[in-house]
This record gives structure tokens, sequence and C-alpha cells, in this order.
């Protein structure tokens, strides 16, 4: 019973935090603050209000930019793996291979998302190109990483087993990468979320939270803009929170998750 | 060990020439086998992209020098700020639980997704480069340095609190050195992400700078000088890592980089 008190404090304090913030808000403190006139700032109630009107709208380019998000993540994880996976295989010249791969990792997405419009006819195919590359290099840094760093004299009592590569390999090798493997996930989904509302920025389709985000600004609806940053930030946080449970149920056996 | 990282060094050059060799055949395939019409626009040949560069430097330098000064700022400011909030945090347990929490969440949502709004509110396109650049840099700073504090062994800070240690000592001394390769992971996971904030912005609708050229080239066809800008600001986020990266041999010789998960939110 005593930990009961210490843990509503713990979510007490930010909560109380949160919602001066918000009343601060709503209240016009920043507004008068940092001078700024009602229609730049819209409050919090008008924000809501404006996202409930247009829910549906919302939630279709919702749609769009997640579906795109998670197919370019999961094409970019799998190619970043077998990179990690050739690279264990071949460590002389696979560790040189995942430096260059992680030099990808340094090209902002601002100069991606125009490269890809010009290889992708579609609005979709753009997005999907742009987070496939943006999600490699963490994929393939973090694989190698799980794939190579084993637990000392693993692989001495592998060998003494006579294992073969292939056995090494999918009773080592591959249950020790999962912790890093969702690191990776965690990294990723949230830069994929990223990509693919920046690379809508510069599409020429006329979808998504990236293209809503910035139209709405353009007609100077910045009740609308907001409220798509908010349904922006929800689903980010709703995609991370599905990949750790994911995360909990698949390496149940691992200290980082007790 | 020098054998090695010769070698090593060797076998990434290997793959940079192999990389670029790759490059040139899709171009000439695109080019001269396919007959792609859009061959020049979608991958142009990279000795002529490098051709255009060494025409057109002095202008592609100043507007990467413009764009990258702002992210430069704005990543400092960020940085110092996100180191103040860890020291508040590991002074203060109420500024922890106050905190810690929205900083979790901020590596949860898509903070880049912000900039155009910020861009709104503050107009004027420098000041909205740095504040973006100091945002978006403050949140990966602010969480690794914390990380860096707390993973000091209790046995230190009981050794330290058996000198009569106070608190200034006990950070100058103990914490602070213990935590600058926690920082610099943080650091490393900021810098290339405030170059593309920046670039952001410029593309939002700035008048001078490299993501300006950019979308100019884009829409207005000139696509040699768009290949170029894309070189060039691809060349940006990676000198940005690399600095840090560089820095943090100089200044923390004494140990080896932290081995942390790479990547952060992807640039």
């Amino acid at each position: 019973m005593g930990k009961v008190p210490d843990r509503l404090k713990k979510f007490l304090w930010p909560a109380v935090f949160g919602l001066g913030f918000l009343l601060a808000w709503q209240l016009g403190g920043f507004h008068a603050l940092l001078g700024f006139k009602p229609f730049q700032l819209p409050v919090p109630t008008e924000i809501v209000r404006t996202l409930a009107e247009n829910m549906p709208k919302a939630l279709g380019d919702c749609f769009v930019t997640v579906s795109g998000a998670i197919a370019g993540m999961l094409i970019g994880s799998s190619i970043g793996f077998a990179v990690a996976a050739l690279a264990t295989a071949f460590p002389a010249w696979g560790y040189g291979g995942l430096i260059v791969l992680s030099a990808f990792n340094a090209v902002p997405i601002v100069a991606l998302s125009p490269i890809m419009n010009r290889w992708f006819p579609t609005g979709m195919g753009q997005k999907i190109g742009v987070v496939t590359v943006v999600t490699m290099a963490a994929m393939a840094i973090n694989a190698y990483r799980g794939l190579s760093d084993l637990k000392p004299f693993s692989l001495d009592l592998m060998r003494s087993y006579a294992a073969r590569k292939r056995t090494v390999f999918f009773s080592l090798r591959l249950p020790n990468c999962l912790p890093s493997v969702f690191t990776a996930l965690k990294i990723n989904i949230t830069s994929a979320m990223i990509a693919a509302i920046v690379s809508e920025y510069f599409a020429s389709s006329t979808s998504g939270l990236g293209f809503g985000i910035k139209d709405n600004l353009r007609k100077a609806e910045m009740a609308m803009g907001w409220a798509y940053i908010t349904i922006a930030s929800v689903a980010g946080i709703a995609l991370f929170l599905v990949i750790a449970a994911i995360e909990r149920r698949a390496i149940r056996w691992h200290p980082s998750q007790r | 060990m020098p054998v090695a990282e010769r070698s090593r060094r060797l076998v990434v050059l290997v793959w940079l020439v192999a990389v670029i060799a790759a490059w040139e055949l899709g171009a000439f395939l695109l080019a001269d086998v396919f007959h792609d019409a859009m061959a020049a626009s979608k991958l142009p040949f990279l000795h002529d992209i490098a051709a255009t560069i060494a025409k057109n430097w002095p202008s592609l330098l100043e507007a990467a020098g413009v764009t990258f000064s702002k992210a430069a700022i704005g990543f400092g400011l960020g940085a110092l700020f996100g180191y103040l909030l860890a020291v508040l945090m590991s002074v203060s347990r109420i500024a922890e639980s106050i905190a810690f929490p929205y900083l979790i969440v901020s590596q949860m949502i898509p903070v880049l997704g912000l900039a155009p709004i910020i861009f709104t509110l503050v107009r004027d396109m420098n000041a909205s480069r740095i504040v973006i650049a100091a945002y978006i840099t403050f949140f990966p700073v602010a969480a690794s340095t914390l990380s860096g504090f707390k993973s000091v062994d209790e046995e230190k800070r009981q050794l330290m609190r058996s000198y009569a240690a106070t608190m200034p000592v006990l950070y100058l001394k103990l914490l602070v050195p213990f935590s600058v390769p926690y920082l610099f992971a943080g650091l490393k996971i900021a810098a290339p992400l405030s170059v593309t904030a920046s670039i952001l912005v410029d593309m939002l609708g700035s008048k001078n700078g490299i993501g300006v050229k950019l979308l100019y080239a884009l829409y207005g066809g000139a696509k040699d000088i768009f290949w170029a800008s894309v070189l060039t600001s691809a060349a940006m986020g990676v000198f940005s890592y690399l600095f840090i990266a560089q820095a943090e041999k100089v200044l923390v010789p004494w140990r080896k980089s932290l081995p942390s998960s790479a990547g952060g939110q992807s640039a």
C-alpha cells in the first residue's frame, strides 16, 4: 500500500505540469508572453473542436501516411537486416559496407524526397522510397551489433559441438540479436513517421498528414494545421507503443524486460 | 592495431569506389541502354554532377554556409538548454518526474512535422531556422545526458560523499566528466537532424540557403544544379556528424566512444 502514493506522485507531477501548460495556452499566456495574435496560435479547445469536426478527413490522411511509413519501414528494416546478416557472414568486407550504408543516415530527408519524387510516379511510392532509405542504416548497425556481440565462449561452445554455420546463425546469433532488432525498430518507427510526413511536404500527391499540415498552413487554417500535428503525434506514440508491446512478448527472457 | 585500422580504412575505401562505380554504371544503363528520356534527372552521371559542383562551388558554398551556420547556432543553443535540463533533472527529483515523461514522449512524436508551424509563428526565417534546429537538438541531448548522469556507479557517488564533496564539486569532478560520452552520443544523433531542420526551413519559404537552391532547381528544371545541391546537403549532414565524432575523439581521448544504439531519429 505504501507504494501507491509514490506512484501517484510520479503521475501527478507531469499531469499537473501538462494541465498548467494547456491552461496557460488556453487563457492566452503564451500569446501575451510571445506577442502572438489569436489567429496565429489557436488555443487548445479550438484545435480539439476543429479536429472533431474534420475527423474523417484527418483519419483518412493519417491512414495514408501511416501505411506508407509502415511499408517503408518494413522494407528498409528488412534490407538493413539482410546487410547486417551478410556483414556477419563476411566480416572483413561486410563491416566496410556497413559504414558506407550508415552514411545514408546522415543524408537529409529533405534531399531524399525530391529524388524519390523523380524515381516514383506516385506519392505513395515516393513516400515508401524515402522511408526505406531512412530506416535501413539504424537496423543494419543495430542488428549487426546483436548478431556479432555474443556472450563470451558461446561461440566456442557451438564450435565444440561442431555446429554448422547455419546452426550457429539460427540457434545463437538470431536469438541474440532480437533485443537490438527491437531497439532499431523503435528508432525506425519514429524516423519512418517523420520521413513520411516530411516527404509529403514535397510530394505531388494531395493526401497524407504532411500535405494536410502544409496545405492548411498555406490557407492560414492554423487550427487545422495543429489538429494534424496532434493526430500525427498520437499516431507516432501509438505505433511506438505497439512495437514496445510486441517487444515485451517476443523477448520476455531478456533482462531489459524484467 | 594500426595494421587492422589501415586495412579497415582500405575496405571502406574500396566500398566507396564500388558505390561510385555502381552509380556511374546505373547512370550509363539508364541513359544509353534503356534510353530513359528522364535519365539526366533521375540519375545523372556522377562526374557530370562533380563538374557542376566544380563550376558553381562559390554559390553552393555560400548557400550551404547560410544554412549550416544557422543550424550550428541552433544546435549549440539546443545542446546547451538540453544539458541544463539534464543537470536540473539530476539535481531535483521533482524536475525529473515532471520532465522525464515528456522527454520520453518527445522521442516518439514526429517533431520535424512541427517545423512549418513554428515557421508560421516565428515568421523570421533566420530566427525560425535557429529555433527549429535548437528544438530538435534539445530532446536527444537532454535524454542521453541524463542517462549518463544516472549511469554513474553508486560506489563512486559514495566515495565523493565520503570526501564530503559539495554539489558543484560532485558535478565537476565526477558526473560531468563521466557523462561526456553520453552527451556526445546525443550530439551525434542531433547534429544531422539540426542540419535537416535548417534545410527544411529553407524549403518552406526562405530567401537564401541550400534548401532554396534545391527547391528552385526542382521546380525551375535546372537539373544539374538540383543534383549538385542534393549532394551538397548530403555532405553537410555527413560533415556535421563527422565533425562531432572528431570533436569527441579530441576532447575525450581517455574513453572509447560509447557503443550507443546508432541512428536515433534519423536525418
